[in-house]
């Protein structure tokens, strides 16, 4: 039997076909809130969450981005502050630990989100220039990470994974886990 | 369809061509077919297109195109079956 939160990952899919019903603001900020601590190397924190739910700037999103399907009624675009990162990480903070972060914060978002009954899909396929003139973001932040956020029209059947044999080992590579 | 529709339209198609440059090579018929379902709502919403047939074939894309990401095959499979009705609704609206 499973339960807690294994039960909330299990559950994740990416939806990719939206109800066209509003998510109440505070159930967003709800969701930003579980992004917001997430791990982040050094705590540095080079991470700013954007949520869009004007149908306007979303119809203007989506427009350059080919990734978000389904009409979300809502998208947290998540954004790096490289300046940030560089600052305080240095080369690796600007090179990989910003990205990391991202993208744990984003699971964050997303398993929140599905706890709440409601679907997401985490999109890298937009312009970014595009996107960040949108939002008329600063030069030295950069979007990254497109989350779009909704009620799922239909349930998503689990897809295919590697299993645990093939991709885990104890102690030392090829090492078996049975 | 109106100048918006259509502005909105060609930055789907140039900022996916712009993707498809640095994206897994399987995105391109992608988005072909989306480009191609984006259209047909369009039409369809300004009530210049009725047409049943091609309705269901869209329906079809639009079910089947992400197997892309997780067998190929159908995908594939999938895209032929479209071209096939194609073909008829090409030779009954002759």
């Amino acid at each position: 039997m499973l339960s807690g939160i294994i039960n909330v990952i299990l559950k994740r899919r990416s939806i990719r076909n939206f109800k066209q019903e509003e998510v109440p603001k505070e159930v967003l900020l709800k969701l930003v809130e579980a992004a917001r601590w997430a791990p982040s190397g050094s705590n540095i924190q080079p991470w700013y969450f954007i949520i869009v739910n004007n149908k306007d700037i979303l119809e203007q999103i989506d427009s350059f981005s080919p990734g978000l399907l389904g009409r979300p009624p809502s998208i947290v675009v998540f954004c790096s502050d490289k300046r940030m990162a560089f600052e305080k990480g240095g080369k690796i903070g600007k090179e990989v630990l910003y990205l990391m972060d991202i993208a744990m914060a984003a699971e964050n978002l997303m398993l929140q989100a599905t706890k709440e009954r409601m679907g997401t899909c985490a999109v890298r396929s937009f312009n970014v220039m595009a996107v960040k003139k949108i939002l008329e973001l600063p030069e030295h932040i950069s979007p990254e990470l497109i989350v779009s956020i909704g009620y799922a029209v239909k349930e998503v059947k689990s897809p295919v994974k590697r299993t645990l044999e093939e991709i885990s080992f104890f102690n030392k590579w090829g090492g078996e886990v049975k | 369809m109106n100048e918006s529709d259509i502005v909105k339209i060609f930055s789907y198609i140039v900022t996916s061509a712009r993707g498809c440059m640095d994206e897994p090579k399987i995105y391109g018929p992608l988005r072909l077919l989306n480009t191609m379902s984006k259209l047909f709502y369009i039409l369809k919403d300004d009530g210049e297109i009725s047409n049943k047939e091609i309705e269901k074939i869209v329906e079809k894309i639009d079910e089947k195109k992400f197997s892309c990401k997780t067998d190929e095959e159908e995908f594939i499979i999938m895209i032929d079956e479209v071209i096939d009705k194609l073909v008829e609704l090409v030779q009954s609206s002759k």
